[in-house]
């Protein structure tokens, strides 16, 4: 009886150990997460439309049937990464996300300078060097400070209704994310 | 000896098969901590932030979505009515009373699995505050049904539980001044067809 209860024990104990490694590992090991679906859409260092059905092994998007989408992965190791994007929209916001899929920073068009889209994404180090000379094409960008090397943003823009959908896609697509050099 | 044997073996059969099965029923199932709840509407403001606790963690790995700033807005989920019962699609519901401060924001119906409806061709997948008719005090009146309805209708279809998602963009409900005024519409459910 005694063997038994012990045995109960160590189960109980063991599958606790066992329940928070999985926890935890389940980011590190997770083949559909935002970074797996982001790089099924295409390379790497340009905008591609942010599809609401799901590719094979990714499940389909949760997002607002109202908003539009498109998002860009990129690698700030060796150059900023400069995201500009024109166009007027009823309401426009960009998020930035780390390889984890974790939103660090975000802007709306309220917050942005002048309503205009045009951001560097910079490493401390790359921050240095900014501050000191900035390059003519980056003037008027918003400089954001994120210490990371792989990640991507969003841009995403408020549909009303079908009549904005040509001037929302016009804008989404005049969206560019190049390095900054 | 025999005896020892078979409850070693029982002993890992429950941990690594309970501990795997609880992880993923959690990782499922369970939203993460820090949610914050008005009325029937939740939300957690911590989620695909860097801030968030593990549980949220791994569930956003498995979703894959890309989760709202908090400059961008906030996402509130309805599970249940008023009366606690679980929202299901061949019911009608009214969605009645005042949103929190926003720029604006939009409503839509879900699965459990937080992808929108798609009411079928020539109905609006979803509603925003832009565009639906008012009370003379602001207030407003939704009605949530697979049939048509006058006023502010959003359709639903299909059979099953659903989530009704309402986005506050550019607001200040996040972030915990508490200085926002938390006034959120009451979801009522007038009939069902099952």
């Amino acid at each position: 009886m005694g063997k038994l209860l012990r045995a109960l024990l160590f189960s109980l104990v063991g599958a606790g150990l066992v329940h928070i490694a999985v926890v935890l590992l389940v980011p590190y090991y997770s083949d559909r997460n935002a970074w797996s679906r982001i790089s099924a859409y295409g390379g790497d260092w340009q905008f591609h439309t942010v599809a609401r059905e799901g590719t094979p092994g990714n499940v389909p998007l949760a997002i607002d049937p109202l908003f539009q989408a498109a998002a860009c992965r990129f690698d700030i190791t060796d150059l900023p990464a400069h995201i500009t994007g024109v166009g007027t929209t009823p309401y426009w916001s960009i998020s930035i996300y780390n390889r984890q899929g974790e939103n660090i920073y975000s802007i709306n068009d309220r917050t942005a300078i002048a309503d205009q889209l045009d951001l560097v994404v910079a490493t401390p180090l790359q921050m240095i060097e900014l501050n000191k000379t900035k390059p003519a094409a980056a003037e008027n960008s918003v400089l954001i400070e994120a210490d990371m090397d792989e990640g991507f943003v969003v841009v995403r823009s408020f549909v009303p209704d079908d009549s904005w959908r040509s001037q929302v896609n016009a804008f989404l697509k005049s969206t560019s994310c190049t390095p900054l050099l | 000896m025999l005896r020892n044997v078979f409850l070693a073996l029982i002993t890992l059969v429950i941990a690594f098969g309970g501990g795997t099965l609880s992880a993923w029923y959690v990782v499922t199932r369970f939203d993460g901590f820090g949610a914050l709840s008005i009325g029937q509407w939740t939300s957690h403001p911590e989620a695909g932030t860097p801030f968030s606790d593990p549980y949220a963690k791994a569930r956003a790995a498995r979703e894959g979505a890309f989760p709202l700033g908090s400059t961008e807005g906030l996402a509130f989920y309805a599970y249940n009515d008023d009366q606690g019962r679980t929202l299901d699609r061949q019911c009608s519901y009214k969605i009645e009373g005042n949103s929190p401060n926003s720029r604006f924001w939009t409503l839509y119906a879900t699965d459990r699995r937080l992808t929108a409806l798609s009411p079928g061709t020539d109905r609006l997948p979803a509603i925003h505050s832009r565009q639906i008719f008012r009370k003379e005090d602001g207030a407003f009146m939704v009605s949530v049904s697979p049939k048509a309805q006058p006023g502010n209708w959003l359709a639903t279809t299909g059979t099953g539980r659903m989530v009704l998602v309402m986005t506050l963009y550019d607001t200040p409900v996040g972030s915990n001044s508490g200085l926002v005024d938390m006034k959120f519409p009451a979801v009522t459910r007038i009939s069902c067809d099952g």
